[in-house]
């Protein structure tokens, strides 16, 4: 019986390997010595200019081969003018190899400069950005990130959170009015991270990423893992963890990953000079995101109110605006801003999908009576209303 | 059912894991500097000083190998023919010139470019006779394109290189002329598309002097070229004679008082006007140095596309003059140039033919 079981075993990973190995031998037989029937067409060297910082007389630039050849760096420009320069670690870029361009130049505040790099064959590739002195990381600059994120993040959604006792104390129907217009919120979240994700990527990620093909498969694998945890956490609720708080909880965790990458795209925006972050911008997202509390709190409306548990869920969909603030002022990348996004959007989608089957379990399995379509609606609404602020 | 539960736990584990590694991957680009390497200390020629442990991207070093064109050696360097004399006692110049349009240049540091040549560099020979002299030129094309040259200057219309043109592969032709105007002429390819013939490189000087000779004088050639090595219709690099920066890198040597004459030809494609000026001094400007009168006394001339002049100056005081175009961004991209005056008793070094 073992003895049979085993040669099958043996028999299964061998029918796994037959075809991996069959097409390792094709691509060796195409690539090794002496094969030169592929060795037409033309290849194109392709750079992507990922970053340029501003700093004391010098401008640096992170560039990546996004090719299919390698390449080699030969000179570089400021606003079309050659500039003599430094390239570390060396000039020569393997595919996705990335360098550090560093450029002596007296910039003025404000302005804005092209940086152009020509590689040996007369190619040149450019990008522009505004010229703003880089913060060096200090004290000041992490706690003003920090500061940022608790006023983006964690005061709205306490705020919001205070609704709970407005909601606990309504009908059911109109309880279910707000159980969809907070699915509603969030799917409209879950969209635009998307969205972000899908800019991001055309305006900073190289070709060669895929970008929209990198958002689609995140969001997807991202809501499944959730999708997946989240029902185990459910179905293995003890006392302490009743249907509702763990719903909150989800939710509370979705929108944690959206608020990351808000902070994000805060930090980036701030450390790379692109946007002043007024007054105005703050309290806009400040309205924006009060309605992430109404969302926390609208599934445990019902249960007992657990101020506790509530704050708790509060810091957890909060807090990561000021990590997502942090990373984004200080090590940004717009390939970790995709994949945060799309984590985010991922994780919300999985939320709505928990309050659609929670609303239709509590309510005889119907989704078309007149308060969830529009609670759906204006939840969709509000939140494109508000985000005319931001 | 245990097995199973470590099996999807060490795949779920390895494909966190594996996403973790590709997104810090993406994502933090330099994992590749060695810190712990010594940075050196290199003076660019703006003056700005870089400190690195990796590469400098140099816009006027050129490092290793020679130059495969040296536009000290073209600056001085006067083609008279192979002379004979007719039966009428009228001077023969025969030249012969071969295009080729397969060669790869270092035409700046580090970036490769592929020029089309008469007689292998860009610009072609100067090509020099004296008023009333017969030019004859054979005219190989080795290239892969059909080529011409078409002289500026009189002569016969089938003697034009427009409509004759010469096959790739070993064509020939022999354009046959009496040298004048006196002045300074462009030739160039003249061949569809116009622009790709003549930005590739396919132009050079022919220079008619007077029968009475000019005064001596220290004598050079400048084209004013560039390469647009995107081909994207603007130039990338700008140059008197070809090279970027080259005679800031290696200032051009003259005597103080002794006159300087220059032949400047402004070849440039893509860009409408190109000019020329001159630090510390002031020239005579003779417009296609067809009359012997200077047309002004200035330090900056304008040249449209085929424009060109003669310039006259001398210097009297030593040290190092910039000559560059007072249309910056062309200057900024390598069209700047630097004399270097030195007080000397040998004023004739260059002024004997």
């Amino acid at each position: 019986m073992e003895e049979i079981k085993k040669t099958s075993k043996a028999k299964l990973v061998a029918s796994a390997l037959i075809p991996i190995v069959a097409l390792g031998l094709m691509i060796a037989y195409i690539f090794g010595p002496g094969s030169s029937f592929l060795g037409f067409g033309v290849s194109l060297p392709e750079i992507t200019i990922e970053k340029i910082e501003f700093l004391d007389s010098k401008i640096i630039a992170i560039i990546r081969n996004t090719g299919h050849v390698d390449v080699e760096v030969a000179q570089a420009d400021v606003n079309d003018r050659i500039q003599p320069a430094a390239i570390e670690p060396d000039k020569s870029l393997n595919r996705f190899e990335t360098a550090k361009v560093i450029i002596p130049f007296e910039w003025n505040e404000k302005e804005p400069y092209k940086i152009g790099l020509t590689l040996s064959d007369g190619t040149r590739f450019s990008k522009s950005a505004i010229a703003v002195q880089v913060p060096e990381p200090s004290f000041e600059l992490v706690s003003y990130f920090a500061i940022i994120g608790t006023y983006v993040g964690i005061i709205p959604v306490l705020i919001g959170l205070l609704w709970f006792p407005f909601i606990a104390k309504m009908s059911k129907n109109k309880y279910k009015f707000f159980l969809a217009l907070t699915a509603g919120l969030l799917l409209f979240l879950g969209i635009d991270a998307i969205k972000e994700g899908l800019e991001i990527s055309t305006k900073s990620l190289a070709g060669a990423f895929n970008g929209q093909l990198l958002v689609a498969t995140i969001v997807v694998v991202s809501f499944l893992g959730l999708y997946y945890s989240s029902e185990k956490l459910i179905s293995r609720t003890t006392l302490s963890i009743t249907k509702p708080v763990a719903i909150g909880l989800m939710i509370a965790i979705g929108i944690g990953l959206h608020n990351l990458g808000e902070g994000l795209a805060i930090g980036a925006a701030v450390g790379l000079g692109e946007i002043a972050l007024s007054t105005f911008l703050i309290v806009g997202f400040a309205i924006h995101n009060t309605t992430e509390g109404l969302a926390i709190a609208a599934p445990m409306a019902k249960g007992k109110p657990l101020i506790g548990k509530l704050v708790m869920m509060g810091m957890i969909a909060g807090t990561p605006a000021i990590f997502g603030a942090w990373i984004g002022g200080f090590v940004y990348s717009p390939f970790a801003a995709v994949v945060f996004l799309s984590i985010g959007a991922g994780a919300i989608f999985q939320v709505v999908v928990s309050i659609i089957n929670w609303i239709r379990q509590d309510e005889e399995k119907t989704f078309s009576a007149m308060s969830v379509v529009s609670g759906f609606s204006v939840g969709m609404l509000i939140m494109y209303l508000t985000s005319i602020f931001v | 059912m245990h097995l199973v539960k470590t099996m999807k736990g060490k795949m779920l584990l390895a494909l966190i894991a594996g996403s973790f590694v590709a997104v810090i991957y993406f994502s933090l680009p330099i994992l590749n500097i060695d810190a712990t390497k010594e940075p050196k200390t290199f003076l660019t020629h703006s003056g700005a000083v870089i400190q690195t442990t990796g590469e400098v991207l140099d816009p006027v070093g050129y490092s290793g190998e020679p130059l495969e064109f040296d536009p000290d050696k073209y600056l001085r360097e006067f083609n008279y023919g192979r002379v004979s004399k007719l039966s009428d006692g009228t001077t023969l110049r025969e030249f012969t010139i071969i295009a080729e349009d397969d060669k790869i240049m270092e035409i700046s540091p580090g970036i490769f470019y592929n020029v089309w040549t008469f007689n292998g560099t860009v610009p072609g020979p100067t090509i020099r006779a004296t008023e009333g002299d017969l030019v004859r030129v054979h005219f190989i094309n080795n290239g892969q394109k059909p080529h011409t040259i078409h002289f500026h200057g009189i002569h016969k219309a089938e003697m034009d290189g427009v409509f004759e043109s010469v096959g790739q592969g070993g064509g020939q032709f022999t354009y046959e002329f009496t040298a004048g105007p006196v002045g300074v002429h462009p030739y160039h390819c003249h061949v569809m598309p116009l622009e790709e013939h003549i930005s590739h490189g396919l132009y050079g000087i022919y220079i008619v002097d007077p029968k009475e000779g000019r005064p001596p004088a220290d004598e050079m050639v400048m084209v004013l070229n560039g390469f647009d090595t995107d081909f994207d219709a603007e130039n990338n690099f700008y140059a008197v004679n070809t090279i970027p920066f080259y005679y800031q890198h290696h200032p051009i040597q003259i005597n103080t008082n002794e006159l300087i004459r220059v032949y400047v030809v402004n070849i440039l494609e893509f860009d409408q006007i190109n000019n020329l000026h001159l630090h510390g001094n002031l020239f005579n400007y003779y417009p296609a140095g067809t009359s012997t009168i200077p047309s002004m006394y200035t330090d900056v001339v304008t040249f449209s596309q085929g424009d060109r002049g003669i310039m006259e100056f001398k210097y009297q005081y030593p040290g190092k003059y910039l000559f560059h175009a007072h249309k910056t961004e062309f200057a900024e991209k390598g069209w700047t140039g630097i004399f270097l005056a030195k007080d000397s008793e040998n004023t004739t070094q260059y002024g004997e033919k």
